[in-house]
């Protein structure tokens, strides 16, 4: 947002500050911000609202949590409120509403979260207009990410060029989105009750301020200490297990960390060869210098990229290109520029690498001044080409003594209970991560709970991923119950859904004994088996319908006691 | 003997509920390949060893991985016979679940490597269908009985061979725990498992028994607790000598172990009687054999212990007969009747030189498939030597040149041909990476080191000789390195005591010649005798009695 310099000395300014000058600096900016909308251009809005619609998209869960609470408060101020998720929201009501107030993150590269991709492509697909619709967006994301809150903007903007009036305006949330939110909604609620609800025309934009930037985002470097293959010969994947030294590094059991990874040495070669551009040249990104060379190894986006920064390329060299994702390599091959001078351009006009995020696999109690996780070498193919995902075999590389930069990406939804709680944990693959982390720290503390762990991959002999410490835990008693599947071992598959089934009887019976439920891992397909078959296990063992299940279900996840680190 | 002295296996035994133990729950147990300690030792009665490859040991450590647990199976075949069919399903059940090498044992029998605790009843239902099974080949039981198996050995081979089945069945154990765990058949009445024999606490140790056909000792009678020498007059089999108390393996700094040869205690001349004695033997052992210290617990310490004679009377008091002067017999060789040979009913046998009894397909010859093909014929049967070789017998004059066609196809006539007579002479025990005693190499290594002895002898023109050659990677004695004329019993990685002096037929253990030496103190060694044996030996001497006149050991 701010250039490196106001940036220094802004941030100087903010470390003075006590907390409370910090929110009173908050408050007063947003004034000021507000103030710069021209009065004149606001039309009066006939009466005050007494019926609004609050919807939101969300992924992990903050923009619900959010949105539940702003209904609660509105429906306080006696305002009739209709709160819904995105995906549930009956797109034809649209054209029908008066207030509405979205709430939405932002994911993947810059992308809606999937519950919102329905309504995000309605209102960009579907040529109707407005007539009374009166709307603000609250958007939620993370600086870390290039695109930062890219949904809520687009939906803000879409909306209003379909004829919505804003009132208040688009919110743009980082990670510490609390206070950020609160004071979105006490602006909303304002032109709500004054009877003439302020229209913003602009789209002037309230991002977090900086301060929380730097308080929220500190960046470590951790040196390398060890870098295993978990799987031995004869497995079909590598999942390295990888330690970092970092030293004064706070984070909780169920966070992660993210992780810029560098280009490919060879691909930026192949760049620098074909441009013949000097690799030493210094040239400007995003207000901070950068040799070409750096600049293409270690800040900019140059595979696989988005169909935006295509798009953004075509324009610039005048071509025709479809919108698909392209490495930057074959674009300028394919769709040469029209003199070597646009590389500066066609550079300036990509999008900085995104970080990855990587569960952390170990406890400030258990491992002091050490953070590990564990990767799996993301494979796949590009007409029967093996490639290799980006970050995940940069760090397969990492040499010991090796050091990278990464922050800290808390997760509150992701937390151990009191340590006298029991716990299941389901945690296929990589999803053991975040359960070496809670079983090492139950562990060291000496919890009281219980602790049940399943676990899966495809073969036992190679694929058991930190096999010994399981065992050592159950001999140890730290773990009462651990049912592993290996997919790939007999004739049908057998996966840690199939496990939770077989043993649904107790299983269920942990959680009538309120025990607190853990899935980590893959989003797709395994989280969605879990689930579904979590509902089975409720429904046949605690002899429910299909509907009472369900509210079982929800009753779970609303009193904090399922929770997903899925990805 | 009382309680407190028994050896933690003793009461493991005794409390296994006929064998049982708790391996159905090691079974289940899905975060381990491994079983639980007692019941590692209970599974050997079923056959089975718990191992691990020792080579994977330390880097799945640092992968945070268990070791790499298998199993390995052993299968009873009592004088080593197998039907084509036989061999076909377990060619096709090494594929499957275990290493793939199908592994011809020194007594006569096979062993698969590498089955992971989740394919053991697979492939134990697949033997079961197969009418073969892994019963009492391990553990402190009476173990494959061994018997000359080539049939050109004589007119009679038939009628002694039918002995080993006869013992085998007579010394097998009565529970069905086997079947019930592998099998998951219904368990029978406990009534039908009184084991009058075994009862609850079976041998002492493990308990083995080899026939031997003169002048061929082709099974080391005389390393076995109990050996019986069939005595054939003039076309008719009289009966046999009985030697107790052999037995090979010692243990490094332990002087209270040692080797040592069966003792000849009389004759039989029934199979009523024959039978009768050798299950005598058993009680005796069972009943004075030494429960508190397994090093000291086979037969040949008990024998020395209670003396030969005590022993023997023991023996005929329970027997209720008394045993006669033994017959006299004469051995003259232990090698394997190699390439095309006839016997007396007109079949034909072909004996096959397996290297360590390794049956693979390997870079110099594709021998597993080439007896896939022999079996797929269905016109000859298999039979195991205890030199660790195959014998394809029982081929009619009719379809000899079938066979014969299928071996030059596959190269197995030249294989089996130009091997060296030191090679062809030598036997490695497996060794390392999965036998867990191992501490030194034995038949990874034995090959090369034979290459480099090889030309030694030829520098010395000694290239034709026989010369009875084996290593063991530790003093445990597998491949019965303790009677050979030259041995090799590991001491440690690369490092092997040199054993001299024992003879050709396999009456005479050896002795150390040299301790701990490394390859190249080895060759230095052997070339320096053999230049001396080549100038000073006497007529047709042979290498072990050579050293022996020479007092070299
Ligand atoms: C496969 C075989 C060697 C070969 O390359 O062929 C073998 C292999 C093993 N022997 Fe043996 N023995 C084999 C014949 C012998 C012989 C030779 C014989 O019986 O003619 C001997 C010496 C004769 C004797 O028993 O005195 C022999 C004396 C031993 C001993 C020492 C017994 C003793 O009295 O102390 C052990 C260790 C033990 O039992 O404690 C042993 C133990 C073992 C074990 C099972 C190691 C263990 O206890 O865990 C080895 C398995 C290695 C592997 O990975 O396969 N093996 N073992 C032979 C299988 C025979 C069979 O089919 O049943
Ligand atoms: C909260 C969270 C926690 C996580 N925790 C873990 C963890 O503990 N362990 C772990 O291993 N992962 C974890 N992940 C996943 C991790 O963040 C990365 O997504 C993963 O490592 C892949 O990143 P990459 O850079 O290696 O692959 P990328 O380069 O980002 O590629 C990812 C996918 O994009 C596609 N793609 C990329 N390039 C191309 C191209 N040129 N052509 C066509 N398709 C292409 C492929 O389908 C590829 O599989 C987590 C993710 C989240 C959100
Ligand atoms: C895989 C992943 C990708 C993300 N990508 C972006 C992004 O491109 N831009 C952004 O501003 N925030 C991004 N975020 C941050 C989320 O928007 C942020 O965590 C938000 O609080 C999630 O809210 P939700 O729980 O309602 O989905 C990403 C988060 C994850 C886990
Ligand atoms: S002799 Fe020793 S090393 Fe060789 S198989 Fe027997 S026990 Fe193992």
């Amino acid at each position: 947002m701010l250039a490196e310099n106001k940036l220094k000395v802004f941030g100087d300014f903010i470390k003075t500050l006590t907390n409370d000058e910090l929110i009173w600096v908050n408050g007063y900016l947003n004034g000021i911000v507000a103030k710069a909308v021209p009065e004149t251009t606001l039309p009066a809005v006939k009466q005050a609202a007494n019926k609004i619609t609050i919807t939101y998209g969300t992924e992990t869960g903050n923009s619900k949590k959010i949105a539940t609470d702003f209904a609660a408060r509105a429906k306080k101020n006696g305002i009739q409120v209709k709160l819904i998720s995105l995906d549930q929201y009956r797109l034809n009501d649209l054209p029908k509403e008066e207030y509405f107030f979205t709430i939405v993150s932002t994911h993947g590269d810059g992308e809606p979260p999937a519950a919102a991709k329905k309504f995000y492509d309605h209102i960009y697909n579907n040529g109707f207009k407005f007539d009374k619709l009166k709307y603000s967006v609250l958007a939620l994301g993370d600086t870390s990410y290039p695109l930062f809150c890219k949904t809520g903007e687009d939906i803000d903007d879409q909306l209003n060029k379909l004829g919505g009036n804003r009132i208040a305006p688009l919110r743009k949330c980082d990670l510490e989105f609390d206070e950020e939110a609160n004071d979105w909604f006490d602006k909303v609620l304002l032109s709500l009750n004054s009877n003439n609800g302020a229209q913003v025309k602009e789209s002037p934009v309230i991002t977090s301020s900086p301060a929380k930037k730097i308080t929220t985002k500190k960046t470590y470097t951790g040196s390398v200490l060890a870098n295993v293959n978990l799987n031995d010969i004869g497995s079909n994947k590598q999942t390295y297990h990888i330690e970092l030294a970092v030293d004064e590094l706070e984070y909780e059991p169920g966070d992660s960390i993210g992780i810029v990874p560098e280009n490919p040495l060879a691909t930026v070669e192949a760049i620098l060869a074909f441009t013949g551009l000097d690799k030493n040249k210094e040239i400007e990104y995003r207000d901070e210098w950068f040799t070409v060379f750096d600049l293409l190894k270690k800040r900019v986006n140059i595979i696989y990229l988005a169909p935006s920064v295509v798009k953004k390329y075509a324009a610039l060299v005048s071509q025709t290109i479809p919108e698909a994702k392209i490495d930057l390599l074959d674009l300028i091959k394919i769709y040469p520029v029209k003199n070597s001078a646009q590389y500066e351009e066609v550079f300036a006009l990509l999008n900085p690498i995104a970080p990855r995020l990587y569960t952390i696999a170990s406890a400030p109690e258990a491992h002091n001044g050490e953070v590990h996780i564990t990767v799996e070498k993301d494979e796949f193919h590009i007409n029967d080409i093996e490639r290799f995902g980006l970050c995940s075999a940069y760090l397969g590389e990492l040499n010991t003594d090796s050091e990278i930069k990464f922050f800290v990406q808390k997760n509150k939804r992701f937390r151990l209970p009191a340590d006298d709680e029991d716990i299941i944990m389901i945690g296929p693959g990589t999803g053991i991560a975040a359960f070496r982390s809670f079983l090492s720290e139950r562990d060291s503390k000496g919890a009281a709970g219980k602790n049940w762990l399943f676990f899966g991959e495809q073969q036992f002999a190679t694929d058991f991923l930190y096999q010994t410490e399981i065992q050592n835990w159950v001999d140890t008693g730290v773990l009462t119950n651990v049912n592993v599947a290996f997919s790939h071992d007999q004739q049908e598959k057998l996966y840690v859904h199939h496990k939770m089934l077989q043993r649904g009887q107790e299983f269920y019976n942990w959680l009538q004994n309120g025990a607190y439920l853990y899935v980590c891992g893959q989003k797709d397909p395994m989280s969605v088996w879990v689930e579904n078959t979590l509902l089975e296990i409720i429904q046949k063992f605690g002899s429910k319908t299909a509907f009472e299940a369900k509210q079982y279900f929800d009753k779970l996840k609303d009193d904090g006691r399922y929770s997903k680190d899925v990805y | 003997m009382s309680d407190k002295n028994l050896s933690h296996i003793e009461k493991v035994k005794q409390t296994s509920d006929g064998l049982r133990g708790t391996i159905r729950e090691s079974l289940l147990d899905e975060i381990t390949g491994a079983i639980r300690e007692d019941d590692q030792a209970l599974i050997k009665f079923h056959g089975m060893y718990q191992q691990d490859d020792r080579d994977r040991r330390e880097e799945r450590a640092e992968k945070k991985l268990d070791r790499l647990y298998t199993f390995m199976i052993r299968l009873r075949l009592p004088g080593g016979f197998l039907l084509p069919e036989q061999w076909i399903a377990m060619h096709e059940i090494a594929g499957e679940n275990s290493t793939g090498v199908i592994k011809i044992t020194t007594r006569q029998t096979i062993q698969l490597h590498g089955i992971f605790k989740s394919k053991i009843k697979p492939t134990i239902s697949a033997f079961n269908a197969a009418k073969l099974d892994s019963i009492a080949t391990c553990g402190d039981v009476n173990r494959n009985v061994l018997c000359s198996p080539n049939p050109r050995q004589s007119t009679l081979h038939q009628q002694v061979f039918a002995y080993a089945d006869k013992i085998s069945n007579l010394l097998k154990p009565k529970t069905s725990a086997w079947y019930e765990i592998w099998l998951d058949e219904e368990k029978i009445a406990e009534k039908l498992e009184d084991d009058p024999l075994y009862q609850d606490r079976y041998m002492p140790r493990k308990f083995k028994i080899a026939i031997a056909i003169p002048p061929n000792n082709d099974v080391d009678v005389f390393g076995n607790d109990i050996g019986l020498i069939a005595i054939i007059e003039n076309d008719v089999l009289k009966g046999f000598n009985i030697a107790i108390g052999g037995g090979l393996s010692t243990t490094h700094g332990n002087t209270e172990t040692y080797a040592r040869l069966g003792t000849i205690i009389g004759f039989t001349d029934t199979e009523e009687k024959t039978l009768k004695a050798v299950y005598e033997i058993l009680t005796v052992q069972r009943d004075h054999g030494n429960r508190s210290d397994r090093k000291l617990a086979r037969l040949k310490y008990t024998v020395d212990n209670l003396g030969v004679d005590r022993y023997k009377e023991e023996v005929e008091t329970r027997a209720g007969f008394k045993l006669e002067e033994a017959r006299n017999y004469k051995f003259t060789t232990r090698t394997d009747y190699y390439g095309w040979e006839q016997s007396n009913d007109g079949n034909w046998q072909y004996t096959v030189f397996v290297e360590n009894g390794r049956v693979l397909d390997d870079e110099k010859v594709a021998l597993k498939s080439a007896l896939l093909e022999v079996a797929k014929t269905g016109k000859a049967n298999f039979r195991f030597t205890a030199n660790q070789n195959v014998i394809i017998s029982d081929v009619s004059a009719g379809d000899k040149e079938v066979i014969n066609q299928v071996l030059l196809n596959f190269n197995i006539i030249e294989h089996t041909g130009s091997a060296s007579p030191i090679r062809k002479n030598a036997m490695a025990c497996v060794a390392l990476p999965t036998c867990p005693l191992a501490l030194a190499e034995a038949q990874r290594y034995m090959p090369s080191l034979l290459s480099k002895i090889e030309p030694l002898l030829e520098k010395n023109g000694l290239q034709h000789e026989d010369i009875i050659v084996r290593m063991t990677g530790c003093p445990n004695g597998c491949a019965r390195s303790y009677i050979a004329e030259i041995g090799f019993v590991g001491t440690g990685p690369g490092k092997y005591n040199l054993h001299l002096g024992g003879d050709y037929e396999g009456e005479r253990l050896n002795k150390i010649y040299k301790e701990s030496l490394e390859e190249a103190a080895i060759l230095t060694e052997l070339d320096g005798l053999f230049a001396n044996y080549k100038n000073e030996r006497r007529e047709r001497e042979k290498f072990g009695d050579y050293i022996m006149r020479k007092e070299l050991v």
